[in-house]
């Protein structure tokens, strides 16, 4: 077991370095630079601009310079927010994000799959109805319908929770701040995890190794939680990996309505600024969490299943 | 010939128990049919497809055409663009009304309009304020003052007056009375009618269509290389010029020309029909020729302005936002549809390259593959629409290229189990070549699985795109989808809620069908996978 | 052989009907059948695929899967209770503890998800009041009974690391860990290596003789039914056709399936020149069955009266019993094919 993490944590590395590459050849190939909008530059202030931020160095020095800065945990200068660099400003926001994330996802698996196992169990009745209608809802309404919707409705006319903010930010209001804006991100992955529990659940529970513990004499929640919740995790499980991917690019939405000083909104500001240096930065980040945490989910689902072997 | 009618397949076995052949498609399409919710789905899936096909011969203003005075206007079935103007125009003055002391209201009312003031409940106030103000007139306890009556008195003269005209088709006379279609008409036909109708030298039109040519291209150079500047610009402009040569400016002249002279006959039958108007010899709608009176003939349709009718509303630069919704939903569906097409054709190739191939070339793909399925997928997508340009093709490229991957691994997998099955075995036995056994054994094996899982994804395209617009990162003005028609919304939803409602229920009444709709597809075709998402 | 007639009944199924809920109408998988097991006894039920052998067995442990199957009549009498009306908890009682069952795929019948050890010992535990360790002991025990070498270290694996013979052991100790009263074996060898099934069908005999358990095999080989039991219930299309103790049937066969069975067997002693026997068309379709005799149109035998009517059953003598129309007398089939006309009309 351990072999095989270490294993796979050495397997990340490429993954990384690849993705860094990828992303800072794709900025910098696009058309027009970070200081095109700005008033029109005299030649010596440009170069002088260029020689700063090494825009006068070949692409490949450029490269090896910025990959160096990387490997040791400096992400550069952002050339919009010049008073930062991208280090700082990522390290501001990116807790908001991840809690905020986090959040969204520990709600969307307890409701996920408690309300799962209870639609596969009492399948053809209400509880499977109501909250399979639910997920059916949340796989069709996008991000950004439920999100305003909720603040429309819970903030803006019933008053149970305030509109914007954000309870990690100083003065930013209490715990009801988070309320809304974990429901809206958890939406659509409670769809998914629920409507995934509840098939596989019922999936497992007709399998042969059921019918044994049933013939076995075994209770009906010893059976679900013990013989069928293993097996019926597994696709979940699996589906943790994209999830996350989702809830990263999800969060952006949700920062925006809400109005959280998230990392979602650099990344959409960087990108129409053409801030290089800060897109990449976000990128790499975004990229490193979602390698983890698939990792993450590799590991879990090799414990949960004894006939994965660890080569 | 039999070929054509189909054979039943239906024994009798001792028992009188009818056995019946039935193909794996028939067998799925029974399934499908008994799936009540996929059966709507499929309904209403494809109404919407209708729709967005046929969007061009619904009754619809057009999508881009903005009429300032109807901005913001509520969505009403009964009422007329000019009432609902004048509504939000006495809401308006009513509220200054209340403001000033002018319009008495209780106290209890009083105090509420106050505290929504605060709260910012707009809407809330101009109804309560609209219902005292409308009764107090009716009393007779208010009136009013001067420059309200003026305000009041010029709108109903504007949507009395007011009249928007399309020209449809344009026709002119040339020397021997012979008519001929303007917008058919060759560059020198037009130069002098144009010089005719302006009453001027025809080379002196030339002068200045030249250099308006001359304008174009240098800023289409610039645009291409920023850098360029004094010198070098002007030879880039001339080198362009020459490669443009004198038919090509022509074509560029000519398309100039007929937009002037449209424009003037626009004009000029605007004066025209508003005459006929005040003389009460026209009647609206008007639809049919129209002489102008400089001699040209015009297809015109006229109606007046303000007796549209939005059912929807209309969005903040005054345009109808049904008409919009459609044309929304149809690049929505394009999209979803396009997208799916490109992924599904990349990830065949992929797919198929790497199973077949087997060995160094599927792990190297895998690994590819594996790669990019570590990115984060729409970031990428985000960072190629801000950076290459923000236009439907762009968007376009940007789904595609990330969107193959799940459809790769699919493919690869499928035809690895199917490469080991005997009848590919019999198919290279007998000597056929890898590509032959890809094309006419594995894919057709294999599509059916492909296509259930592309229904599937198209709800997921649609939402993608609809997520990008939402940004400001989809597609551009004047085109809309239904998702920058939420993102637009969104800012002014307590003032406006149904801009944001209408397209919002519009969107997800599609993904709700399309979804029950694939669901239905992938449990009729695929009854044992059921927990896949 | 021991006369199992003067043990006592332990299990009595009577006019069980087991009806499936089907797109195309309702199956009849079960259709009425009977049958009596003695303590000690074994007793073979035989018949080719989906003729409800496995139906019969899953309804007597209340197993069958519902929706779409229910269990529509008849009774099962175990220890003077009838299980298809038991509560929950009773029958959680009758279950693994009295009565336990081995099925047909090992590789799918062990939850892979969980140690052997794991799984033997809840079922040992929940049966009996032990502790958890003398639990594991009983397991080691049962599984070195069943012949797995080195039980103390094997007891913690996965079933994946376990072959498929030796995995139907860790079924059988697992399934008579609590000695049950009675052994459903659901076709225990059919997906195993021939080589295998042997010695699994000798482990079952010994144990359940050691144990004094009584065994209901499911099969559709004669010469596991041959070297096996006690007693032989033949079963067509959802009923019993036949049902006598071994050596007569073999010797005796009265119903025409029943003698196309054994005629089928392939003989090593004919020298091989014979053709090998074959019962002609395939089982009818149980939905919507008309009623009539399923087996007539395959039959060599028939009549008229196989068409119209279900054959009543036939006593040869007090153990062998036949359903047959061959054995019925003139009068009887007369008035059976009046009785037809008249429901006819």
């Amino acid at each position: 077991m351990t072999k095989y993490i270490i294993k796979r944590l050495l397997g990340m590395i490429p993954t990384i370095l690849i993705i860094i590459t990828l992303s800072f050849f794709i900025v910098r190939i696009a058309p027009g630079g970070p200081f095109d909008g700005e008033r029109v530059l005299t030649e010596a202030v440009r170069r002088n601009i260029e020689a700063r931020y090494h825009f006068d160095e070949p692409l490949v020095k450029q490269y090896a310079r910025y990959m160096f800065d990387v490997l040791r945990g400096d992400l550069g200068p952002s050339y919009k927010y010049k008073d930062h660099d991208v280090n700082y400003l990522i390290g501001n926001s990116l807790p908001n994000s991840i809690v905020l994330g986090s959040m969204a996802m520990a709600v969307a698996l307890v409701f996920g799959i408690s309300l799962g196992i209870t639609a596969a169990v009492k399948q053809n009745t209400i509880l499977d109805y109501f909250p399979m209608c639910l997920a059916a809802l949340g796989l069709s309404v996008p991000l950004f319908v439920v999100a305003p919707l909720l603040q429309q409705i819970f903030s803006m006319q019933l008053h149970w929770f305030p509109t914007t903010g954000w309870f990690m930010t100083t003065g930013g209001g209490g715990w009801k701040t988070a309320v809304l804006p974990t429901i809206a991100l958890s939406f659509a992955y409670y769809a998914d995890i629920a409507r995934l529990t509840r098939s596989s659940m019922l999936e497992t529970l007709r399998s042969d190794y059921i019918r044994t513990a049933k013939a076995k004499g075994m209770k009906n929640s010893t059976i679900i939680f013990k013989h069928a919740m293993k097996g019926a995790m597994l696709p979940v499980v699996s589906y943790l990996g994209p999830a996350f991917a989702g809830i990263l690019t999800g969060s952006i939405v949700v920062e925006q309505v809400f109005t959280i000083p998230g990392l979602g909104k650099f990344f959409v500001q960087s990108s129409f600024n053409r801030d290089y240096t800060l897109i990449v930065g976000v990128v790499i980040v975004y990229s490193i969490i979602l390698v983890i945490m698939n990792f993450i989910v590799d590991i879990v689902y090799a414990q949960l299943d004894p006939r994965i072997t660890y080569k | 010939m039999k070929l054509f009618k189909k054979k039943k397949m239906v024994a009798t076995n001792e028992f009188n128990q009818t056995v019946e052949g039935t193909s794996l498609t028939k067998e799925a399409w029974k399934r499908l049919r008994k799936n009540k919710m996929a059966v709507v789905g499929m309904v209403v899936v494809i109404i919407y497809a209708l729709l967005a096909i046929f969007a061009d011969a619904l009754p619809l203003y057009p999508y881009d055409e903005a009429i300032t005075q109807h901005q913001n206007l509520r969505p009403s079935l009964t009422r007329s663009a000019g009432e609902l103007m004048l509504e939000q125009r006495l809401k308006n003055i009513y509220f200054q009304a209340w403001r000033n002391g002018e319009l008495a209201v209780s106290e209890e009312d009083d105090a509420r309009i106050r505290e929504w003031v605060q709260e910012s409940r707009t809407n809330a106030v101009w109804d309560l304020v609209y219902k005292y103000g409308e009764e107090a007139r009716a009393n007779g306890t208010f009136e009013f003052s001067r420059s309200a009556q003026r305000q009041i008195d010029r709108m109903l003269e504007d949507i009395e007056n007011d009249i928007q005209i399309t020209v449809n088709h344009l026709y002119a006379y040339d020397a021997d009375g012979e008519r001929y279609e303007v917008a058919n008409a060759d560059y020198q036909t037009l130069l002098n009618l144009y010089s005719t109708l302006l009453n001027v030298e025809p080379s002196l039109v030339e002068t200045t269509l030249r250099n308006e040519v001359r304008t174009s291209v240098s800023n289409q150079v610039r645009a291409n290389d920023e850098t360029l500047e004094g010198e070098d610009l002007e030879a880039a402009v001339e080198l362009e010029m020459d490669a443009l040569g004198e038919e090509g400016y022509q074509e560029r002249a000519t398309q100039n020309l007929v937009g002037y002279i449209m424009q003037l006959a626009r004009r000029e039958a605007e004066r025209d029909v508003s005459a006929q108007n005040s003389e009460g010899t026209i009647t609206f709608p008007y639809k049919g020729s129209f002489e102008l009176s400089s001699g040209m003939t015009a297809e015109i349709e006229a109606s007046k302005m303000h007796e549209r009718r939005y059912y929807l509303g209309t969005d903040y630069l005054g345009r109808d936002l049904l008409s919009r919704i459609i044309y929304g939903g149809q690049i929505s569906i394009a999209i979803g549809l396009v997208g799916t097409i490109a992924s599904f054709v990349i990830g065949i190739l992929v797919g198929s390259l790497a199973g077949y191939l087997g060995g160094r070339v599927d792990y190297y793909l895998m690994r590819f593959v594996d790669i990019m399925y570590g990115l984060p997928y729409m970031l990428l997508v985000i960072i190629c629409m801000a950076i290459f340009g923000r236009n439907i093709l762009n968007l376009f490229l940007a789904l595609a290229l990330v969107s193959w991957l799940t459809i790769a691994r699919m493919v690869r997998g499928q035809i690895m189990s199917l490469k080991n099955q005997e009848y590919v075995e019999a198919a290279r036995s007998m000597g056929a070549s890898t590509f032959h056994i890809i094309l006419r054994h594995m894919i057709p094996n294999s599509l059916s699985v492909i296509i259930v899982y592309s229904t599937i994804r198209i709800p997921a395209f649609i939402m993608q795109e609809s997520f990008l617009s939402f940004l400001g990162l989809g597609v551009q003005a004047p085109y809309a989808s239904w998702g920058s028609l939420i993102g637009d919304a969104v800012s002014s939803m307590t003032l406006y809620p149904y801009k944001l409602i209408a397209p919002s229920v519009v969107m997800v009444v599609f993904l709700f069908a399309m979804n029950f709709f694939g669901d239905g597809l992938r449990d009729a075709f695929d009854p044992q996978s059921k927990n896949q998402l | 052989m021991k006369d199992f007639d003067k043990e006592k009944v332990i299990l009595n199924v009577e006019g069980l009907q087991t009806y499936f809920k089907t797109d195309a109408g309702i199956l009849k998988a079960v259709d009425g059948v009977s049958f009596v097991v003695h303590e000690g006894e074994t007793v073979g039920l035989v018949g080719e695929s989906g003729c409800g052998k496995s139906v019969t067995n899953l309804s007597i442990m209340r197993l069958v899967p519902s929706p779409p199957g229910k269990t529509v009549g008849g009774k099962v009498i175990f220890d003077g209770k009838d299980i298809l009306q038991m509560s929950e908890k009773e029958l959680r009682n009758i279950r693994g503890n009295k009565i336990s069952m081995i099925f047909q795929d090992p590789m799918t019948s062990l939850n892979p998800f969980l140690k052997i050890s794991t799984q033997m010992i809840e079922t040992i535990r929940l049966h009996q009041d032990v502790t958890k360790k003398e639990a594991r002991e009983k397991a080691v025990e049962m599984l070195r009974l069943v012949g797995i070498p080195k039980p103390e270290q094997r007891i913690d694996c996965y079933p994946h690391q376990f072959s498929g013979g030796m995995r139907q052991r860790v079924m059988i100790a697992m399934a008579l860990s609590c000695h049950a009263k009675i052994l459903i074996a659901d076709e225990p060898t059919t997906a195993l290596d021939v080589t295998i099934q042997a010695q699994i069908l000798e482990l079952i005999k010994a144990l359940t003789e050691k144990f004094n358990t009584a065994v209901i095999l499911i099969t559709h080989d004669l010469g596991v039914v041959a070297g096996m039991c006690d007693k032989v219930c033949v079963m067509y299309a959802g009923r019993i056709v036949e049902s006598s103790p071994t050596e007569d049937l073999f010797e005796h066969p009265m119903h025409p399936y029943t003698e196309g069975l054994i005629a089928s067997v392939p003989k090593l002693d004919d020298g091989g020149k014979e053709k090998l026997f074959s019962i002609e068309g395939q089982p009818p379709n149980v939905i919507d069955l008309p009623p009539c005799c399923p087996f007539h149109p395959r039959c060599r035998k028939k009549m008229g009266i196989c068409q119209a009517m279900y054959p009543p059953v036939y006593h040869k003598d007090e153990k062998h019993h036949v359903a047959c129309w061959l054995y019925a007398s003139k009068e009887e089939i007369d008035n059976a094919l009046k009785e037809a006309r008249d429901v006819r009309k």
